[in-house]
């Protein structure tokens, strides 16, 4: 037995096969990183690994960067947070051509480390470099939704990591053990895969220890070795404590010794009280409780009072659990957050809103909000009605909206939507060509009244009809 | 006919002051400015879509010629409320020159009522600053929120909510030119509807003629239609106590209509005036009071789901008292 090379290091994957679980991750990655390695420059210039730790993040993009030939440059976020450090570091490796290899890749860990006071610029100096880099540039992350990394979030390939499952955990302890030519009852590696809560790096540290300090691998000796560890709490259990408890300290312990962050906490909390409290006078209590603590976050994030940020633990511990008073507990199951999965739905639906809300704005005088609210509604009307869509495509031509903004604002009627455009433009490719809306408008407009003037044309009735008369 | 279409608030927009048809004293005032060559900082105050952007906009025009925007800054305040970004483009606006011949450049701000006191005050800084190469024209809805000191460097102007007759022979123009098949009565209706606001007057004419004849049923229907059915039916399951359903609808709105906490508060609060929503009148008032305790969090920055559910589970439980 080799005491020297720590386990995680000798037995890190070489090949992205060996790499556990994780085939959505590898899928995208490889297809990522494929472009880059022929040359052509993805749309998204970066990409932001997320998920628990020890799942895989960082050995999958090292097994990548070995199957496509790239030179990999790794850099702690944590080390280089502030701008100047990032200008000087990231930024100067991101116009680098590589040495060795085909190619040089930028891998920068824990990037929602980054502390928007401490570190000033910092995401800003980052955002920079991601939109000019001529490497491919990888974040990885444990949280991807905090508030800091917004931006950041918004211009990566966002790459998930799930949680290993314990028979994947199992099955790699049980390739070391192997290895070292070790004895293990297979009861002990699961213990230890149950203890790591999906963290292949943790379990393969315990197996290590335990070996290294007893010399075989038995249940009773694992048990020993976990006993009188201060246990950090997984979610699941950190939300049985909290429901249960029945005292106010031991939903704060719950809290507070939680490994996920409050926000993580919050928007776990968010999705199961329903599945748990059933009576309406708790479940209102419960939520005011979470209502109050997020705003209580807000508010200690805007004046930076970080002191205030106890008094969130106790309404999202004991806060929860005493909303309970006359209803039982119910013996549905917890769940994986909804709002997690849609967030990043929701984000191209906003963005998508956003643009058009902004192009809009700037061509009848108004404000973005303005255009949300009493423009786009009446163009969803007119996009959505299905018994005339030559209206719908020929705003849309005017506007020159592309296929995504007409799929936002016509919902279930955009193939009508698409396939009249697709006939217009066959039948008339010549003006449709013309069209320039914003600096025509002008001229368009008079031209436009007059010709309308002259032949009194409906705007409605058949395709064929509109096409001739135009 | 030209195959491209546009918004009929864009294309039916005046262009100069002689364009505009009404806010006849206004238009008089603002062309004496024009024909000297000279103007103050101006104020143009009045309710939404009465024609201040417009007469700014015209204005300018006239004053610079078809291709005014180019001495002109348009900033809206509602999209651009920190006062850094306005600073730091009107600082670079007012450095250029102005070019020969044209006595000053305009920096228009829309919607400045929903600036910060602070940054007003910063305004009033840069109003001093500028005044040399520089006229700004403010546009609000409430002039009673612009701080004294910038009311009293600024020409009054008050916009009037349009009669009747302005807006219905407004759509009348309209509607005959688009060759739209209408009935009279429809045409009052929406006037009615849209409360002397020509913006949505125009919207609604455009959305209902895309229905086929502009009816009195049409223009009802497409009122109705400008407000997702979503909201209301939320609004009647949290009543009903289903909090898991009303919660479903509450992210369907944000996913397939893009809205934010406050676009959706917004949107319960009109709703629970309506005759249709059948409540007690008191809980109304009632729900109007948390409804706005949680704008407020909302506006402070909390998050905006939980902020939602919070509403969801108390409207589900002042639904069980009820029963």
């Amino acid at each position: 037995m080799d005491k020297k090379i720590p386990w995680i290091v000798k037995y890190r994957p070489r090949r992205v096969e060996e790499v556990v679980d994780q085939d959505d991750a590898k899928r995208l990655l490889r297809e990522w990183l494929g472009q880059w390695a022929r040359g052509r420059v993805p749309e998204r210039r970066a990409a932001l690994l997320y998920g628990p730790p020890g799942v895989g993040k960082t050995s999958l993009v090292e097994a990548l960067a070995r199957e496509f030939d790239f030179e990999v440059l790794e850099l702690n976020a944590s080390d280089y947070r502030r701008k100047t450090d990032i200008e000087r570091t990231v930024g100067v490796a991101a116009g680098k051509r590589p040495l060795f290899k085909k190619g040089l890749l930028i891998l920068m860990d824990e990037v929602d480390g980054i502390d928007p006071r401490v570190d000033e610029g910092g995401v800003e100096a980052l955002l920079e470099v991601v939109k000019s880099t001529s490497n491919p540039l990888v974040f990885t992350a444990n949280d991807p939704w905090r508030e800091q990394i917004r931006p950041l979030r918004e211009l990566c390939l966002m790459v998930e990591f799930k949680e290993l499952s314990e028979g994947a955990i199992v099955s790699l302890l049980q390739r070391i053990c192997e290895g070292e030519r070790l004895q293990c009852d297979k009861e002990a590696l699961k213990l230890i895969a149950e203890r790591s809560m999906g963290d292949a790096r943790a379990a393969v540290n315990d197996l290590q220890a335990v070996a290294e300090g007893y010399g075989r691998v038995t249940v009773d000796v694992v048990r020993a070795l976990i006993r009188g560890r201060d246990k950090s709490l997984n979610i699941w259990r950190t939300l049985n404590s909290i429901v249960y408890a029945k005292q106010a300290w031991m939903a704060k312990k719950a809290v507070t010794q939680s490994e996920v962050d409050y926000e993580t906490l919050i928007t776990w909390l968010s999705d199961n009280i329903p599945k748990k409290y059933t009576e309406p006078e708790d479940l209102y209590r419960a939520y005011e409780a979470l209502s109050r603590a997020t705003l209580q976050i807000a508010r200690s994030k805007t004046s930076g009072e970080w002191s205030l940020l106890p008094y969130v633990f106790d309404l999202i511990g004991p806060g929860i659990t005493f909303a309970r008073t006359s209803g039982s507990i119910s013996k549905e199951k917890y769940g994986f957050p909804e709002k997690v999965r849609l967030a990043i739905q929701l984000k191209t639906t906003r963005e998508i809103r956003e643009k058009l809300a902004e192009q809009l704005a700037r061509n009848t005088l108004t404000s973005k909000s303005t255009v949300k609210n009493e423009i786009i509604p009446y163009l969803t009307i007119i996009f959505r009605n299905t018994s005339n869509p030559i209206i719908a495509a020929r705003i849309a031509i005017g506007y020159r909206l592309d296929k995504e903004t007409i799929k936002f604002l016509a919902g279930p009627n955009t193939e009508n939507v698409l396939k009249t455009i697709e006939k217009i433009r066959k039948a008339k490719p010549e003006e449709v060509k013309e069209e320039k809306p914003e600096t025509k408008k002008q001229s368009k407009t008079t031209k436009e009244e007059r010709t309308a003037k002259n032949n009194k044309a409906k705007s409605t009735g058949s395709l064929d009809e509109f096409l001739k008369r135009s | 006919m030209s195959i491209a279409e546009l918004l009929w608030v864009e294309k039916y927009r005046p262009r100069t002051l002689d364009d505009i048809v009404n806010q006849k004293e206004v238009v008089e005032r603002l062309k004496v400015f024009v024909r000297e060559r000279s103007m103050p900082h101006l104020l143009f105050a009045g309710p939404p879509g009465t024609g201040k952007t417009t007469a700014a906009h015209a204005l300018a025009h006239d004053l610079y010629g078809e291709n005014y925007r180019q001495y002109m800054l348009e900033l809206n305040a509602s999209d651009e409320r920190g006062i850094n970004v306005i600073r730091e483009k009107v600082k670079e606006f007012a450095r250029s020159r102005a070019p020969e011949g044209v006595p000053f450049k305009v920096i228009l701000l829309d919607e400045s009522d929903n600036m910060t006191g602070d940054a007003q005050q910063a305004l009033r800084r840069l109003m001093e600053l500028y005044t040399a190469s520089t006229r700004f024209i403010l546009v609000a809805n409430y002039p009673s929120k612009i701080i004294d000191p910038i009311q009293s460097r600024c020409a009054f102007f008050r916009f009037t909510p349009l009669s009747r007759d302005d807006v219905v022979g407004r759509l009348r123009y309209i509607a005959e030119r688009e060759g739209v098949d209408y009935d009279d009565e429809a045409l009052d209706t929406i006037y009615e509807i849209s409360e002397g606001d020509m913006r949505r007057a125009i919207n609604v004419l455009q959305a209902a003629s895309a229905m086929g004849k502009v009816t009195i049923e049409t223009v009802y229907k497409v009122v109705g239609m400008a407000r997702p059915r979503e909201v209301r039916e939320m609004l009647k399951q949290a009543l009903s106590g289903d909090f898991t359903g009303a919660r479903n609808l509450m992210r369907k709105l944000m996913l397939e209509y893009g809205l934010s906490g406050e676009d959706i508060v917004r949107q319960v609060h009109r709703e629970i005036f309506s005759q249709e929503v059948n409540i007690p009148e008191e809980l109304r008032v009632m729900i109007a009071d948390y409804l706005g305790e949680i704008h407020f969090r909302l506006i402070e920055g909390s998050d905006d789901d939980i902020q939602l559910s919070a509403l969801l589970a108390w409207l589900a439980l002042m639904g069980k008292r009820l029963k």
